[in-house]
């Protein structure tokens, strides 16, 4: 036998060897190769769906609050349950959707391809962290169905300790799904660190890990303090500890300065991976590295880092002191910094590129444009005088949909739009996602825009029934938000489609440099059949060959590389 | 969009200053995103994707831009927090010789006690052009109190008191009067279904603020009280006595008679409840309680045939106020 045909022998022993041409979708199949898989692909893929689900769970509860809010007093429903409805949207968006959206969903499936390694550190604990979230969605879908949990996403003491007991499982369920989220930032660390393939050190990092790693260090440090709270919340409800409730003797300004500690860094969780995606999108539609590579990584790092230091800017008025406060403020205003950084250099990266408008592209253009009107909206609510007047108003609601909805939720559907081909093997219809772009960012701007303009004139949040000259308003966001719907379905419509006829894609339909875009059209089990080795960045256009921006199926590239050989 | 299109009345002192800086964050947004966006589009446009046209590679980046637009905007945010805290200091720090009020948020009505220990429900009188502390605390659950109009806001809190201080500048009329909502979220009753009805839930947990002359209020907190001392031993009844103390300190006697003779300049009180009378216009009405309380709230309303050149104030009374006025009224026809 010669050393090759051993080898061959070898491989064709080995139970757990993989033929080069699988694909991760099809390699396994049943329902039970779903619920057992350790493939991180298969998981990111569970993930979307679990994600979106609840995506559509909570834009149906924002449809019903907008539908609610068309006229002043009784629309559709009473105070009490119009009460609960924007509790759920708030609580389903934020812990079900946005906060595992970008890093357990599109994070999972693309990361390890990205560092060529097989998988994430640890395999199982990611499966884990599934299970994990899918037990909290549900101890949430109990507290639903058991009704009436009407505090607001925040949970405000003593409000929420002298609510009804279901609060008790809706909590309980947030902090369930707390520990999947550090589940997944401690397997992302741990990966990054040690799973780099061969020539992948730091400098050479996609933009993206970047982002994720430093997403993963908050949801690694942050998270527990929600577990905290949310346990001294549970033991103040069910034994009567006094750590909240002034008639048990606790504080209920305590609970707010918890609750942010973990939940301003958590925006930081929501929002950093959406910029994280924003990089790759300019990168690759621009045909150009990223300027200022390095300014984008780090300015990663510090929002997570001043994440941690500016909690107190939800409580000006709460009655903390006003020295805090005083700290507090100043400190706000250095998060505009890096958030500067990143456009900045986004622009400057378009700079002499090769631009080109995809749906991805335009996604992530949008992202920039609304993530400015939401950043500079937080100048308002930094500057103390006229944040007195603006907290608690419709201008907070406003600000915070323009960066969690235009900013990483436009971020998350430029990654979808963007990934699709690699994590479907298809292309969906580029004109309908054109059409669904434009109803979705006209529907989102005329929602929220108006809503800055309701909290200005002094239209407090989560009011059931409203003064009568806010009503024409109020009609306006509500229209803006049936567009918005409409969008969505537009989309999900050519998404559909996509899945059931799509064209085949290549294995790099829109010719980026990015490493993930190298594996077949759906990646290998293994991510790669061959370990691959850098040899160049993500982005460096001008050292990339021809074939690895070859935007074809690999048969067309063979018939191309023939038709040249003939000639 | 000019100050009146965004922001609503400027009633207070502070309300200036805060609508000042929220024009100059206004403006600089809108340069700051035109500018973004238009150089974004420009870009977008200019270097589209065209054949034979390759990216220029980026390079080592420029480390001197990279240090400019990281430090210059640091300028402008030091000057934002400056200006913005140089208002909320104000806002702070209440000066020495204010009018106090005490407030209590209870789910979902406003209470507020008086320095006479007069109290009044979801509704108070503000001398104007005084400093005026509210001093807040919560029986139940966290609210907040929020005047739009003054530009304040301040969390009310149970097990602790929280203040604010303001300065209003100009008087309310009894049709606009200045609102107060709750701003901190405060539920809802379980099966309610009057969510629309005043001080029913959070979002109708509002209060009047009526701004009143500095010298009404002076002698709102001089006078009005319960009934004064040389009624508690009346041989009729203590209400009426009431009422008819009201009567003489309100000064209503120059103009209204209660003799059944004379007729100026105001209608007689004497054979005038529980009769119709005719209206200017035309209408006629019952004297009623309702009718009474509301010629004493707004006295241009509802004019008796004959007076309608005459210029009434109204009188901000309390309700058992009217009340004994009304008591006082009645016994003059028995």
């Amino acid at each position: 036998m010669t050393v090759e045909a051993e080898a061959e022998a070898a491989m064709h022993a080995d139970p757990h060897h993989i033929p080069a041409d699988a694909d991760y979708l099809t390699y396994e199949r049943g329902w039970k190769s779903w619920l057992t898989t350790v493939d991180h692909k298969r998981i990111g893929v569970m993930y979307l769906i679990s994600i979106l689900l609840a995506f559509f769970a909570g834009g149906v509860f924002a449809l019903i609050l907008r539908t609610e809010l068309l006229t002043p007093g009784r629309t559709i429903m009473e105070a009490d349950t119009y009460n609960e409805m924007f509790t759920l949207h708030g609580a389903i968006m934020v812990f079900l959707f946005i906060i595992p959206s970008i890093p357990a969903a599109i994070g999972n499936f693309v990361l390890p391809i990205m560092l060529g390694a097989k998988d994430v550190a640890f395999p199982k604990l990611n499966l884990a962290s599934l299970y994990i979230y899918w037990v909290g969605a549900i101890f949430t879908l109990v507290a639903i169905t058991q009704g009436h949990i009407d505090t607001g996403w925040t949970f405000y003491t003593p409000y929420s300790t002298r609510a009804d007991a279901s609060a008790i499982w809706m909590t309980i369920g947030v902090f369930i799904l707390g520990f999947s989220s550090i589940l997944t930032g401690l397997n992302f660390i741990a990966t990054v660190h040690s799973m780099r393939g061969p020539g992948m050190h730091w400098r050479r990092l996609p933009l993206f890990i970047w982002g994720t790693y430093a997403t993963a260090v908050i949801q690694v440090i942050a998270t527990p303090v929600l577990a905290i709270t949310l346990a001294l919340l549970a033991m103040e409800k069910i034994v009567g500890v006094g750590v909240f409730d002034p008639a048990l003797g606790g504080d209920p300004v305590l609970f707010q300065h918890f609750f942010w500690f973990y939940s301003h860094p958590a925006v930081y969780i929501m929002i950093l991976p959406g910029m994280a995606i924003v990089n790759e999108v300019i990168a690759t539609f621009s045909r150009r590295k990223i300027f200022g590579y390095m300014f984008i990584a780090m300015s990663s790092v510090a929002l997570a880092l001043l994440g941690f230091l500016v909690w107190g800017h939800h409580m000006f008025v709460s009655g903390q002191s006003e020295y805090a406060t005083m700290v507090f403020s100043a400190l706000t205003f250095l998060v505009a910094i890096p958030s500067g950084v990143k456009i900045f250099n986004w622009l400057a990266t378009l700079y002499q590129g090769s631009i080109s408008l995809e749906s991805p592209m335009l996604y992530s253009l949008a992202f920039i444009a609304l993530f400015t009107i939401g950043g500079l909206t937080g100048l308002f609510l930094g500057t103390l005088s006229t944040d007195i007047h603006l907290h608690d108003t419709y201008f907070v609601v406003a600000h915070f949909h323009y960066v969690m909805v235009g900013g990483t939720v436009f971020g998350f559907l430029s990654g979808l739009h963007y990934w699709w081909p690699k994590i479907t093997g298809r292309l969906y219809d580029e004109r309908w996602a054109r059409v669904a772009f434009a109803l979705v960012f006209i529907g989102f701007n005329v929602t929220f825009l108006s809503q800055f303009v309701l909290g200005s004139r002094g239209m407090p949040r989560r009011y059931y029934s409203y003064l009568d000259q806010f009503q024409p308003l109020h009609m306006t966001s509500s229209g803006g938000a049936y567009i918005l719907g409409v969008g969505f379905l537009v989309m999900a419509v050519m998404f559909a489609k996509s899945l059931k006829s799509g064209e085949k894609a290549g294995r790099n339909p829109w010719g980026s440099a990015g490493y993930e875009w190298q594996t077949s059209p759906r990646p290998h089990p293994h991510n790669f059949a061959e370990q691959p080795v850098f040899t160049r960045g993500p982005y460096d256009y001008h050292l990339a060959s021809e074939r690895e921006l070859f935007t074809g199926t690999d048969a067309e590239w063979d018939t191309q590389v023939a038709k040249k050989a003939e000639a | 969009m000019n100050q009146s299109a965004q922001l609503p009345p400027q009633l207070s002192t502070f309300a200036p200053d805060v609508d000042w800086m929220y024009l100059f964050l206004f403006w600089l947004s809108v340069a700051s995103f035109v500018a973004i966006v238009g150089v974004m589009v420009y870009f977008v446009f200019r270097y589209r994707r065209r054949p034979g046209v390759d990216a220029v590679p980026t390079g080592h980046g420029n480390t001197a831009l990279e240090i400019a637009w990281t430090f210059l905007p640091l300028i402008l945010l030091v000057f934002l927090f400056h200006e913005g805290f140089r208002v909320y200091v104000q806002e702070s720090v209440a000066p020495q010789n204010t009018v106090d009020i005490h407030v209590r948020g209870m789910q979902w009505n406003w209470e507020f006690t008086h320095s006479n220990g007069v109290q009044e429900f979801n509704q108070a009188k503000i001398p104007v052009h005084t400093p005026v502390r509210m001093i807040m605390s919560s029986s139940d659950v966290l609210h907040s109190f929020y005047v739009p109009d003054f530009r304040i806001k301040r969390d009310v809190v149970p097990g602790m008191y929280s203040t604010l201080w303001f300065e209003a500048t100009e008087l309310s009329t009894p049709e606009h009067p200045v609102h107060v909502f709750c701003a901190e979220y405060c539920g809802a009753a379980r099966g309610g279904t009057n969510g629309a009805e005043p001080n029913t839930n959070h979002s109708t947990m509002m209060a009047d603020l009526h701004i009143i002359p500095q010298a009404d209020y002076a002698s709102f907190l001089r006078e009005a009280g319960g009934p004064p001392a040389e009624c508690a031993g009346a041989a009729d009844d203590v209400s009426v006595c009431w009422g008819q103390h009201i009567y003489e300190q309100n000064g209503c006697r120059p103009c209204h008679g209660v003799d059944g003779a004379t007729q100026a300049p105001g209608p007689n009180w004497k054979g005038l409840f529980g009769h119709d009378v005719a209206l200017e216009g035309g209408a006629s009405v019952t004297a009623d309680e309702a009718y009474i309380r509301r010629s004493i709230l707004e006295p241009q309303a509802q004019i008796v045939r004959g007076f309608g050149n005459v210029n009434m104030p109204p009188y901000h009374l309390r309700d058992q106020e009217i009340d004994a006025v009304i008591a006082y009224m009645r016994s003059l026809d028995q």
